[in-house]
């Protein structure tokens, strides 16, 4: 499929020359969003999550995150790198205001530091727990909103579990509406002339057209670059700041441009958002698989008794994310040894952050319905005369999900052919059974095919 | 009017698969748009069932019929049978093991549970012949075609 002039509406996109249509991708999708067709991968883009699965399945380098080109940031007058203390795990044994320096050295204006709208979001999701654990106006268990792709996935498949979404604002969203106020102050300019840039562990933004953002993941601020594409630049020019004294340091002056704790780097590992927020009754998932999985077991009614589910797409936590440029066990091993060197400790005050929580500040009606609003394909429903047909599919073909029909496994392709998607001659599991298409047809449009006993296909 | 049949089988013992065959009819269920909290309640009552066959049932099947009128599930199994079925419906009375127990499993909700989700319960079952569990579920406005 070609991606000349589509790169900026899909999260990843797919480079055909080098795809060699060997389905690993097509397998690993987890909304079945991918298919290949005469030999090449094909998208269905409005169906993406951008989970990065796809681009961690494949052999041939044949996928690519969207990500904007460090020369476009430089057209900007007043660029801004949004940091998650995931960048610094990334570098073992440096300080994280040599990385922000090193962002500077690249290019960027300014380089924020996310740790303390982290914090600030501890502190509302401590206190909003507290205060509704008696109120009932709460669906338990509260599913953290802080992963996009998990926001996605819950959006897409298990819409049922929307209301269960905890209300507060993610931080990144905190961070680039503060930011852009503060430094559109400063400077006495408009808020559209400061340019955001998120450096992303995971391929969680779309490409780089403004016009199509994602209202609140980063409020506007719709520019990311991945970790990955950054990386090698941004190593030499940390290695240069390490080695020159005479650098005056950041000008700190804003809140959120303080960065001391080693509390920002335990966000990065599955497990630290209910760390630091505290919450008894809590677990932690990482992993997709493992979080449909959670997911369809809280939407059969268990877990009642929990409060918070943090939820990570990626193995690991964020320092897994599929844009992350070193191995995630040994940017584990170096955050923790960051929290050691730095401590923990809030960079806040609860003392400032409470009256604005008491005054509904971080309440984004947002977090639980429009984050997720972005348009999230759903297919159309079947008809149950539908369902009983590829049922009989399946059971004709009784295979081994092999896909090299090109779907991900047999129901979905029985499912694409029912919806006249693809067509059944691309079974060659029938073929080698001397069923041919036309057969195959007319017996799954035949009633006489009953049921058959499932399997779990 | 299409009725959709399935059976699928349940072994005992066997908590990885477990969940499974509910997951599998929760997920019919949605792609056939039938509505959010009749789905939930079939899946409610299908884990139920599904447990009880993996804690106590032998061997064991449960069937869905599906229509756009109505849902109906029988469970069916080879288990050693229940010895009081009115006391099995109380909430709290559990036989399961302590082992079971600990696993988080046997709190006496299972009977009780599936009554109060289902439109229509009946559990048929005396010791040594097995049980078999009947529910029903109106889907009265449940498909939004």
């Amino acid at each position: 499929m070609s991606d000349d002039g589509h790169e900026s509406e899909c999260y990843v996109c797919f480079d055909t020359e080098r795809c060699n249509g060997c389905t690993r991708c097509v397998r690993r999708c987890p909304t079945k969003a991918l298919r290949v067709r005469h030999g090449k991968v094909v998208q269905r883009r409005d169906a993406c999550i951008g989970c990065g699965n796809c681009l961690r399945a494949c052999p041939q380098g044949a996928v690519r995150a969207a990500s904007i080109e460090l020369a476009f940031l430089k057209q900007s007058p007043i660029s801004v790198a949004l940091v998650t203390p995931v960048l610094y795990t990334q570098f073992p044994g440096v300080l994280p205001r040599d990385i922000l320096q090193g962002l500077k050295r690249l290019g960027f204006t300014h380089a924020v530091d996310m740790s303390y709208f982290f914090d600030t979001f501890q502190c509302a999701t401590k206190e909003f727990v507290q205060e509704n654990r008696t109120t009932g106006k709460v669906p338990w268990p509260l599913l953290s909103p802080i992963c996009p792709v998990v926001l996605r996935l819950i959006k897409s498949r298990f819409p049922q579990l929307i209301p269960h979404i905890h209300p507060i604002e993610r931080p990144v969203a905190m961070m680039a509406d503060e930011v852009t106020r503060i430094l559109s102050q400063h400077y006495g300019v408009d808020e559209g002339e400061i340019s955001l840039c998120y450096i992303n562990p995971c391929p969680t933004k779309k490409g780089i057209d403004p016009k199509i953002s994602e209202p609140h993941f980063t409020n506007g601020g719709p520019y990311a670059m991945g970790i990955r594409d950054i990386y090698t630049q941004l190593a030499r020019e940390v290695s240069h700041v390490r080695t020159s004294e005479s650098l005056p340091g950041a000008s700190a002056g804003y809140a959120f441009e303080q960065c001391t704790s080693g509390e920002g780097f335990i966000w990065g590992m599955s497990g630290g958002e209910t760390r630091v927020c505290n919450i008894e009754k809590s677990l932690s998932v990482s992993g997709l698989d493992e979080t449909v999985r959670m997911l369809e077991k809280i939407e059969m009614g268990l877990f009642r008794e929990i409060e918070y589910l943090e939820f990570r797409a990626c193995t690991e936590g964020c320092i897994g994310g599929a844009l992350t440029a070193i191995d995630k066990y040994l940017a584990k091993s170096a955050s923790q040894q960051m929290v050691r060197i730095l401590g923990t400790g809030r960079c806040t005050n609860p003392d400032h952050i409470l009256p604005l929580f008491d005054k509904s500040w971080f309440f984004s009606e947002a977090s639980g319905c429009a984050s997720v609003t972005d348009h999230v394909y759903t297919p159309r429903p079947l008809t149950i005369d539908e369902m009983m047909k590829i049922d009989a599919l399946v059971h004709l073909i009784n295979g081994q999900d092999c896909a090299a029909c090109g779907a991900p496994d047999c129901r979905t392709f029985a499912e694409d052919v029912v919806r006249g998607e693809a067509s059944v001659d691309a079974c060659l599991i029938l073929r080698a059974k001397g069923i041919t298409g036309e057969k195959a047809m007319d017996y799954i449009n035949s009633k006489e095919c009953g049921h058959a006993c499932q399997g779990f296909s | 009017m299409d009725r959709l049949k399935r059976t699928y089988r349940v072994r005992e013992g066997d908590f990885i698969q477990a969940g499974e065959a509910s997951i599998h009819v929760k997920n019919t269920l949605k792609a056939l748009n039938f509505q959010g909290a009749l789905v939930r309640r079939v899946a409610i009552c299908c884990y139920e069932a599904e447990m009880n066959l993996v804690m106590h049932g032998g061997d064991g099947t449960l069937t869905v019929e599906i229509s756009s009128e109505d849902i109906s599930i029988v469970v069916e199994d080879s288990g050693p049978g229940i010895e009081d079925t009115e006391r099995a419906m109380q909430e709290g009375y559990s036989t399961a093991s302590e082992a079971f127990r600990e696993m988080g499993f046997g709190a006496g909700m299972g009977l009780p549970n599936m009554k109060r989700n289902s439109d229509a319960f009946h559990v048929d079952s005396a010791l040594g012949r097995g049980t078999v569990v009947t529910m029903g579920f109106s889907g009265e406005g449940g498909v939004h075609e």
